[in-house]
């Protein structure tokens, strides 16, 4: 079938100029034929200058991801013929988030500031240097470790650990997270989810020997409690790799390990005092716990604003659930079974 | 005439205090509906995602509590929240395709005597007038037709994703909140960012984060031509409306876009007044969009 496809055109350097305008192509669609297969048709047929990324054609590489009707994808990854179909259109763009360098070429060197800087290594600095050729890295089984000497052993990870890091180590760096990005949208600044779910690849290891660093780093401004966990990185994640669910576990484990002078530990313990308390989020309190005294001082002006139409919180008539003590109870329950798994860790 | 649709509400904490617009208007509307929604008084707060960045069991297990009292009412929930809905049907999803899981949270509740079955379903008040209870029919409910008005649909993040756990609309091109906006006479504006997030959960951890992008999604909206918006959830609409005066600060830019509650539109079309509506809680005021469409009373 015929299909008119659209795609978007910048040249900073060159005759077009670096304001972007969407150009059409009418291509020939056959079935399976993927977007990539499309620009590809394009590039060589009908139009040379076209410049894009690929390489694997795959799903492996990472390379080819692109906006497509407004939603970040592997260009090898999607159909052309299902997405029109569903759409209505094809629209290509480079990914949003990142400065375009030449049409869908962007420029990934902020991606990979990020990366770096979450420091993507295992930090092992006391390890006995190992026998060269003999490298286990992640081994999913335990069994056959007995005869290991202990340096080996220090290498081989069970597999309740590798679960524990889940599918934060499949991440092929595609960047597609981060271009659906909603706090990158805003705060160029923001850690943001490729490197935030790599961080739990690492926070997450058991051989880790830095995660208290870490996640003092990661609590800071711009860190991991900027996320506004809008779940788009885990929607279009390509791999399954889930940041927002390795967002949510680093967060986990920087309260476990005691870094919660922050407002975003505060947040959430003033949560979980208060439905602990009375069942449900009280509001003022909240505020007043993850703010302190004098800055919840200065939400006053605004609070008064509010107030005027009603909706200032009121912390002294809040009513609490019926049968608080169940919640109570649930809550006592789950702090003895972590107890109990915490006595049995070595 | 089929059978009354009924369902075990839960209007999430937001709606029980700060909006609390959105709850009362939501039961007028059930009622002018014949919606029957029976309360939940036993219904702890869901954790809005808090709860799984301190302890992923202990947000299941509260949430496994909730869902238990619905099925023990044999309903599915209702609720008027779209992070509720987000958090609990993420929750239910965990529970229902992981047994073991399942299993251990049971164990968990039965110390206080309940037990969860996996049976229920989540659902916020835009699916089930969009599908339960069906657009035609609320069509010929509506009398006062909301023609003159062109109404920006703010679906936010949470009503659309994760689509796994929602099941529901196509996060990439959703329909319900349109079709329901047409249904009542007004006309959907298309614009930019109106599956987003709002800012909400960063209002007290990174106030400028949330401040611009509450701002940005208004003004995306009022460029495309948007005169109000609409949103099925109260986090929205606290950071949409209530913090709309401080982002235009932030922006330096005037905004002045009113934000209706899901309910309150639906209201408007029934022939609700303002003073029922509680339009007046609202702090970006909704008189001279309503006037300019001649909807005052």
């Amino acid at each position: 079938m015929k299909i008119k496809i659209k795609i978007s055109r910048c040249d900073p350097l060159g005759r077009t100029g670096c304001k972007p305008f969407l150009q059409a192509y009418d291509i020939e669609a056959r079935e399976g034929m993927t977007v990539l297969d499309a620009l590809h048709l394009v590039k060589d047929e009908q139009d040379g200058t076209l410049a894009f990324r690929r390489s694997c054609r795959s799903a492996i590489c990472g390379s080819c991801a692109v906006n497509l009707n407004g939603f970040p994808k592997l260009a090898c990854k999607t159909q052309l013929i299902p997405e029109y179909k569903k759409k209505g259109a094809i629209i290509i763009e480079p990914l949003f988030n990142y400065r375009v360098i030449k049409d869908l070429v962007v420029d990934f060197n902020p991606f990979w500031d990020k990366i770096n800087k979450i420091e993507p290594w295992l930090n092992q600095k006391n390890n006995p240097p190992l026998p060269q050729g003999d490298r286990f890295q992640i081994c999913p089984q335990k069994e056959g470790m007995e005869g290991l000497s202990s340096e080996k052993k220090w290498q081989r990870v069970d597999k309740q650990a590798v679960l524990k890091i889940g599918n934060s180590s499949k991440c092929i760096m595609c960047g597609c997270c981060n271009a659906a990005c909603n706090t990158l949208e805003i705060d160029k600044h923001f850690v943001a989810p490729a490197a935030l779910a790599k961080a739990w690849r690492f926070v997450g290891d058991e051989r880790e020997l830095q995660r208290q660093k870490r996640l003092v780093r990661l609590s800071g401004g711009h860190g991991m409690w900027d996320c506004v966990r809008c779940v788009h990185c885990t929607e279009y994640c390509p791999k399954d790799v889930a940041p927002l669910q390795a967002i949510e576990r680093l967060r986990a484990e920087a309260i476990k390990e005691g870094i919660i002078d922050n407002d975003g530990a505060r947040h959430v313990e003033s949560m979980v005092d208060s439905i602990k308390r009375v069942g449900r989020l009280d509001e003022a309190a909240m505020t007043f716990k993850t703010l302190g005294f004098l800055r919840s001082l200065g939400m006053i002006p605004f609070g008064l604003k509010m107030e005027m139409h009603g909706k200032m919180p009121m912390p002294l008539i809040f009513p609490q659930i019926e049968k608080i003590e169940e919640v109570k109870k649930i809550y006592e329950e789950i702090e003895k079974r972590k107890a109990v798994s915490r006595n049995r860790e070595p | 005439m089929g059978k009354t649709l009924q369902y075990a509400y839960y209007p999430g904490c937001a709606s029980q205090a700060i909006t609390k617009e959105a709850n009362a208007t939501t039961r007028k509307v059930a009622k002018i509906l014949g919606l029957k929604l029976h309360d939940m008084p036993k219904a702890n707060c869901c954790g809005a995602g808090l709860l799984t960045d301190y302890d992923y069991d202990l947000s299941i297990a509260l949430n496994a509590r909730i869902f238990a009292q619905a099925e023990e009412m044999g309903m599915d929930i209702m609720t008027i929240c779209s992070t509720c809905l987000m958090v609990m049907s993420t929750a239910n999803r965990d529970l229902k395709n992981d047994p073991k899981l399942l299993e251990k949270t049971n164990e968990v509740l039965s110390s206080v005597g309940i037990r969860y079955n996996g049976t229920i379903k989540v659902k916020q008040l835009l699916w089930i007038l969009a599908e339960d209870y069906g657009l035609d029919k609320l069509k010929t409910k509506v009398v006062k037709s909301l023609k003159n008005l062109k109404v920006a649909p703010f679906y936010g993040c949470h009503s659309l994703r994760p689509a796994d756990a929602l099941g529901f609309d196509d996060p990439e091109k959703p329909w319900s909140l349109e079709a329901l906006i047409e249904a009542l006479g007004a006309e959907a504006v298309e614009y930019h960012g109106k599956t987003k997030c709002c800012g909400f959960q960063v209002d007290l951890v990174a106030e400028g984060t949330a401040l611009e992008m509450a701002g940005k999604r208004l003004l995306d909206a009022k460029g495309e031509g948007g005169r109000c918006m609409v949103t099925p959830c109260p986090f929205c609409h606290i950071n949409l409306d209530n913090y709309q005066g401080i982002s235009e600060k932030k922006l330096n830019q005037k905004i002045d876009m009113p934000v209706f509650h899901l309910a309150q539109l639906v209201g408007l079309a029934l022939g609700m007044t303002a003073e029922e509506l509680e339009l007046s809680r609202h702090l970006v005021s909704t008189k001279d969009i309503l006037k300019e469409a001649n909807l005052l009373a």
